[in-house]
């Protein structure tokens, strides 16, 4: 738990994540190297700085798709959750390996233009009214701007100022940016692309990320949608000792209802940290302890033990006929509640 | 026929005098954006020195005191100033609505997960009906006998 923020948290897990990761992108990189060149078309040179910067291009492209996969996969399957630990630091290797790319684009067919590069990239096609010979550079342009706002915002610094509903918000534009992105490369790359294998790991690619959230977005409508002020949980019995149940309120919030013993309490779902699924996790020494980073909250107030603050919202509850029942208006973070006592109902 | 070839060229020249002209304003249109972005990060950047020095640990106590991690948040100040400046105020005059802090837009980010799927096979499908079969996918074809 952190009292005053670090640079960058890393831990064992990170290490592992990060290492993973950077190994990923340069096997990719080399591969593509060395299987481009040998695949080159003699009679279109396609030379080295070309190559590299289909390299870095395709790569962020797959990175990307690899980061919008994570997150409906996880909600499909919790066995991909370990994925969405670390997915900020996905994205900014990402945004790093993007911006490589455009380097490459601008150093290569703009270097000797009158103009700055930039402007001589925007400015040397503006056919926007036609899809064949659209200026698809001005589409990744969006999309690098869009990368490098999301890293650039990547610390947890930004969570917690801007708060999370505006955190989220500003990071909800990586879908637009991967439609830019898509657009750019089927408008450019793939206009002139000769080999099949990458139309149909690109395709492919694009066409798992839309196919995953149409299913993740089916899988939430099926779960229950509940009505009113009191939302019933389920019996005290049903959830295990030291675990938590987490319920969909009304208005899309999520809490989680653990139970201590013969103790139930209710807090919301989402970590003051980063907000990582509390629900998910356990008590541990008394607390509820977020599997994400560890981040501990007593579930009587929501609050952190001393001499930490970070503080969540607490919820009501009630037993109705055996039933635990909880009210869906949340209290101010850190506001303490009398556990339900459950004795001789589990 | 003469007059109409100078016609024709005429009218050619005319395209051309108006290609060049959309061309001229599209590069005047680019260098008022790139102005325009210059401005905003350089404000930005005066946003950026006085949030980071000054204005951080006035509204977060986590950042008192703790000052190796403020050069990584330059890049986000000069990029969302405008976004700072609102917190920040927000912030200094104690308006800061406790419970929101922990609402994730979960409704909005499904709608727009559920809108990407619906625009990706949409924009693939554009990609591969516009392509056009170069003569490089065609098999050779000998244009002449050889002598
Ligand atoms: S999200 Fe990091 S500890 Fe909960």
């Amino acid at each position: 738990m952190s009292v005053r923020y670090v640079p960058v948290q890393w831990n064992r897990i990170k290490w592992v994540y990060d290492g993973l990761l950077v190994a990923g992108v340069l096997a990719y990189l080399v591969a593509f190297l060395q299987i481009g060149a040998g695949m080159a078309d003699a009679t279109r040179p396609v030379d080295g700085a070309i190559l590299r910067m289909r390299a870095f291009g395709s790569c962020a492209f797959f990175l990307l798709t690899v980061i919008l996969c994570i997150g409906p996969l996880a909600r499909l399957d919790r066995r991909f959750l370990p994925l969405l630990y670390n997915r900020r630091h996905f994205g900014v290797v990402t945004f790093a390996v993007a911006l490589t790319h455009a380097a490459y684009v601008l150093g290569w067919y703009f270097a000797y233009a009158p103009t700055p590069p930039v402007a001589a990239l925007l400015s040397s096609n503006t056919s926007y009214g036609t899809a064949l010979g659209f200026p698809f550079e001005a589409l990744g342009a969006f999309a690098l701007v869009v990368l490098a706002l999301l890293a650039a915002t990547s610390h947890d610094f930004w969570l917690s100022f801007l708060t999370a509903p505006v955190w989220k918000a500003l990071h909800l534009m990586i879908y637009p940016a991967y439609a830019a992105l898509v657009a750019h490369v089927a408008l450019g790359y793939l206009q002139d692309v000769d080999n099949p294998a990458f139309a149909i790991l690109f395709g492919g690619g694009a066409l798992a990320v839309a196919g995953l959230h149409a299913a993740a977005a089916l899988e939430g409508r099926r779960e229950a949608r509940s009505a009113g002020t009191w939302v019933a949980v389920c019996a005290p019995g049903e959830i295990a000792d030291k675990r938590a149940r987490i319920v969909r309120l009304p208005d899309g919030d999520r809490a989680a209802v653990f139970r201590n013993g013969a103790r139930v309490s209710a807090i919301s779902n989402a970590c003051a940290h980063q907000n990582g699924p509390l629900g998910e996790g356990r008590i541990v020494f008394g607390c509820v302890t977020c599997p994400w980073h560890g981040y501990q909250y007593r579930m009587e107030d929501g609050c952190s033990p001393p001499p930490f603050t970070e503080k969540v919202p607490t919820y009501n509850l009630r037993l109705r006929d055996g039933v635990i029942e909880i009210d869906a208006r949340a209290n101010a973070p850190g506001t303490p509640v009398p556990p339900l006592d459950v004795a001789g109902m589990i | 026929m003469i007059g109409a070839e100078a016609g024709q060229d005429g009218g050619a020249d005319l395209r051309c005098g108006r290609r060049m002209a959309v061309r001229r304003g599209g590069t005047a249109m680019t260098a008022a954006l790139i102005l325009a972005g210059q401005v905003y990060l350089w404000a930005g950047a005066a946003v950026a020195a006085l949030f980071l020095t000054w204005g951080i640990g006035r509204v977060e106590p986590h950042a008192r005191g703790s000052y190796l991690f403020r050069p990584l948040l330059v890049p986000g100040c000069v990029l969302i100033w405008p976004l700072v400046l609102w917190r920040w105020r927000a912030l200094e005059q104690g308006r800061d609505a406790g419970c929101a802090r922990h609402r994730p837009p979960r409704v909005a980010q499904v709608r727009i997960g559920v809108a990407l799927a619906v625009l990706v096979p949409l924009i693939l499908g554009l990609g591969l009906v516009i392509r056009q079969d170069g003569p490089r996918e065609r098999p050779p074809a000998l244009l002449e006998a050889a002598q």
